[in-house]
């Protein structure tokens, strides 16, 4: 069977900048990339495959709107993918949705999630969000949509940062980390930057757990606040995820992220996990070198769900099933 | 499980992955898959039996909720096992409740 294609959900508020950093990256990777979009643009590259997605929300009985499928996503990503496997060795390698201005990410992440094809044949590497120096303080204070975008990406590309009414880049960090206080941020105007590896989730291999700005900056806006459970000691795997996953099946829609490196007592490794709402990508496991220095624990986006409650629940759940004499092993 | 051998595999599901995988050699992924899951149904058994519910493994892959009447419903994964035992119960399953951990409260 093929290997995956990888794949980036490329988000962004309106005018951000998205579609010029999909450019940089379709000129970096001629021929390689496969792109769905919701809307045309002024983009229309002749040597680029393109799939058009007229953006169309599915909402499940009963359901969230993270859990809503996007049907559009859904066909357009098969297209691409059967194209892409006819390209061969050397065709079509990487895929990227660019989504719409106010697109909520997270259904796209749980259409690729409940899709058992779009498993076996897709990959996510990363969502990026961009936003631009220009715009972002003024974006991230009055659009929720934007605010959700930077609190779900695994990566937020700066643009415009040359530009001259751009802000103070330590501002713009500021309210970026308000939001999402471990996501790595990228200038686009940085000689360094490597659009390849900011698109491809190369720019996050390793997962941080670092606290949320001080006082009011952590959950400035529309309700999202960020903090971070420290889990010093080992987790005992099976019980951990009974927790987690009940957490996510309740508070999900409440849960905008979570994501952290816990150490599983089975094993003795580091194991870095990554969730949107309801959704948890498959965990990363590292070598106990790779994470040496990196503190153990979660990092929380959160809306209208506080701290307090969930370390209380996590802590009283641990401690209660601690207690009970379970088959197998939690510690080797 | 694998359409050719018949031989169970590890579970697809995120919360399977407790260590990596040996995609050449599986049967240790394997074995260690079982004692997870064997561990995990058991702490769910002891989670649910208060909302009269209990919870078995189905074909070494899912679980079976069934509740005092005999009525079943199948969980292909931990994560669908919350929403099947809401349904069968008619209760709210909230982490955040201290009642979620009543079941664990006796030994």
């Amino acid at each position: 069977m093929s290997e995956p294609i990888g794949l980036t959900v490329l988000t962004g508020f309106l005018g951000s900048g998205k579609t010029t950093l999909l450019r940089r990256y379709l000129d970096a990777r001629p021929g390689r990339v496969g792109v769905v979009v919701n809307e045309y643009g002024e983009i229309g590259l002749d040597h680029v495959f393109f799939v058009h997605a007229a953006e169309h929300l599915e909402l499940m009985a009963e359901g969230c709107l993270c859990c809503a499928r996007r049907t559009d996503i859904a066909a357009a990503l098969h297209r691409l993918i059967r194209h892409a496997r006819g390209t061969g060795a050397g065709g079509i390698d990487s895929a990227v949705i660019e989504t719409s201005g106010i697109a909520d990410p997270a259904p796209i992440i749980a259409t690729i999630s409940q899709d058992p094809w779009l498993r076996n044949n897709v990959r996510l590497r990363a969502v990026v969000a961009v936003l631009d120096a220009v715009n972002a303080l003024d974006t991230l204070a009055r659009a929720p949509e934007a605010v959700r975008q930077v609190a779900m990406a695994d990566v937020v590309v700066v643009s415009k940062s040359d530009m001259r009414a751009a802000a103070d880049p330590a501002r713009l960090a500021a309210a970026i980390r308000a939001q999402a206080p471990d996501v790595p941020i990228l200038d686009a105007q940085d000689p360094g930057f490597d659009i390849a590896a900011a698109i491809e989730g190369r720019a996050n291999v390793a997962a941080r757990v670092v606290a949320p700005p001080a006082g009011d900056a952590a959950g400035a806006g529309h309700g999202t606040q960020s903090f971070v459970l420290r889990l010093d000691r080992a987790i005992d795997w099976p019980v951990f995820t009974v927790w987690l996953s009940a957490l996510l099946h309740r508070h999900g829609d409440r849960i905008l992220r979570v994501k952290g490196i816990v150490t599983v007592a089975s094993t003795g490794k580091p194991l870095v996990i990554h969730g949107v709402q309801h959704v948890m990508y498959p965990p990363v496991h590292l070598e106990p070198e790779d994470a040496r220095d990196q503190p153990r624990g979660l990092v929380f986006i959160t809306a209208g769900i506080g701290q307090a409650e969930i370390e209380a629940s996590l802590h009283r759940f641990l401690d209660a099933a601690g207690r009970v004499p379970l088959p197998g092993v939690a510690a080797s | 499980m694998c359409e050719v051998c018949a031989i169970f595999g590890a579970g697809e599901h995120w919360s399977d992955f407790g260590r990596a995988r040996n995609e050449t050699f599986p049967f240790g992924d394997i074995r260690f898959y079982r004692q997870e899951r064997a561990r995990r149904l058991a702490l769910l058994g002891r989670l649910l039996a208060p909302l009269g519910v209990t919870v078995e493994d189905w074909d070494g892959e899912a679980a079976m909720v069934c509740d005092r009447q005999g009525r079943s419903r199948l969980a292909p994964t931990l994560a669908d096992v919350w929403d099947e035992a809401e349904r069968l119960s008619g209760a709210r399953i909230d982490p955040l409740d201290p009642a979620f951990t009543a079941g664990l409260a006796h030994v």
